[in-house]
């Protein structure tokens, strides 16, 4: 059985504190809205202006440091309650939160399953969209060999409904910023892109029809395009989001002041 | 070990005994007894074991909750001394890059944390409902305890 789903496609790189307290804000309103059993799963898709983010088990002592490090070379620092630990978002790489509630299927999903699920999709884009394929590796996330990570995932469950979700790097524009961190707390692996693979242009937007298609596939609903207008409070928030990136202005393009590659 | 105390409660109702905590049965020794242990479940795989002469209730995520996460490699815990009510976020599980809320079952005061799961997380995979306890709550409404689940209505909620 297919479930039916909306989404949305930010083509502006959203602010991540911003995107943050939107998914929030859906997060409350489908926890109100599933009383009356009229809440809907919602997949967003995004780039984030260039940020780093701490996962639910590092303090903001233990992050203090990379907090002023980090937001010196152009990027924001966001702390936050999903589960991993540092990563980087930022334009060339595309955000995916799927809000889902996790106990529309009898019996409920599993955690397990969903961050499984939400990682086949990401590996099947790789290998539909692009004929790459990934390396088998201990750690969550998408690798294309022991010490390279494409995609990643950290997210929340609370009463059942997903909040944050997965992370792959299309362009080349992100390594620059993943070079400054030790991410995932693996100090081995680096960051690859899709144009690192494939040595050619790809655009970002193109990926997302595929990326939606495969995300609902493995998540068992169909994702349709949501019209922001017939969407109520829901709508009215992501259209607020979009308008605010929009007068956001220009981002750093590469981290400031260091030796980038 | 475990089916030789139950026989005694069975065998001796009238018998103070004082179970060790996090067991999986509801223990109901009828009227002579002074200890009523009882455990009973929410929809967010919480349970909650009360002993009603400490007043103190064990909580714990349940075995089904477990399996459901994955390895568990980080459990944060509420504060010593934090009153909490029913409903309230008082922690969460992570596993596998995601990490899970935590809700208060009863209301009360947070009495006492399993410490033992800062360097042992595992510990919730491998003993959710003994050694993996989460923490003790004191509780300041113990009615709450019959507007939780049986184990017979918890399992029927997720089979």
């Amino acid at each position: 059985m297919t479930l039916p789903a909306l989404y949305h496609y930010f083509r502006t790189p959203l602010p991540y504190v911003q995107t943050l307290a939107l998914q929030e804000r859906i997060h409350q309103l489908q926890l109100k809205q599933r009383a009356t059993s009229s809440h809907k799963d919602l997949l967003l898709l995004l780039q984030h202006r260039p940020v780093y983010t701490a996962g639910r088990r590092q303090s903001e002592e233990s992050v203090q440091d990379e907090r002023a490090r980090l937001t010196n070379i152009g990027a924001d620092f966001v702390t936050t309650a999903r589960g991993g630990e540092l990563t980087f978002h930022g334009p060339g790489q595309i955000v995916g939160y799927p809000l889902i509630d996790l106990s529309r299927t009898s019996p409920p999903g599993r955690v397990r399953d969903y961050v499984c699920h939400v990682q086949k999709a990401l590996e099947l884009h790789l290998l539909e969209a692009h004929g790459i394929k990934h390396a088998t590796s201990d750690h969550t996330g998408v690798f294309l060999d022991a010490n390279t990570k494409i995609a990643s995932i950290g997210i929340q469950v609370r009463h059942r409904l997903t909040t944050h979700g997965f992370a792959i790097n299309i362009t080349r524009e992100p390594i620059p910023w993943f070079n400054q961190v030790v991410a995932c707390g693996l100090a081995d692996v680096r960051a690859g892109s899709v144009e690192g693979v494939k040595g050619r242009e790809i655009d970002v937007h193109g990926e997302i029809p595929g990326l939606v298609t495969r995300v609902g596939r493995m998540l068992g609903r169909e994702f349709l395009p949501m019209n922001l207008a017939e969407e109520g409070e829901v709508g009215e928030a992501i259209g607020a989001a979009e308008k605010e990136a929009l007068e956001a202005g220009d981002w750093a393009k590469a981290p400031v002041g260091t030796e980038s590659e | 070990m475990h089916a030789i105390l139950r026989q005694a409660c069975s065998a001796r109702p009238g018998v103070v005994l004082r179970p060790q905590m996090a067991r999986s049965r509801v223990f109901r020794a009828p009227h002579l007894s002074r200890t009523l242990v009882t455990k009973r479940y929410t929809v967010e795989h919480e349970a909650v074991e009360y002993d009603d002469t400490t007043g103190l209730g064990v909580v714990c995520l349940t075995d089904h909750a477990q399996s459901s996460l994955g390895d568990v490699v980080f459990v944060e815990l509420p504060t010593l001394g934090t009153e909490v009510s029913k409903g309230d976020q008082i922690g969460a599980v992570e596993s596998v890059k995601a990490a899970s809320d935590i809700y208060a079952p009863v209301s009360g005061t947070v009495e006492e944390v399993n410490e033992a799961l800062s360097s042992q997380p595992g510990l919730l995979n491998k003993s959710p409902e003994e050694k993996g306890w989460l923490c003790k709550i004191k509780l300041s409404k113990p009615d709450e305890m019959e507007g939780l689940m049986s184990e017979e209505a918890y399992k029927a909620s997720w089979a």
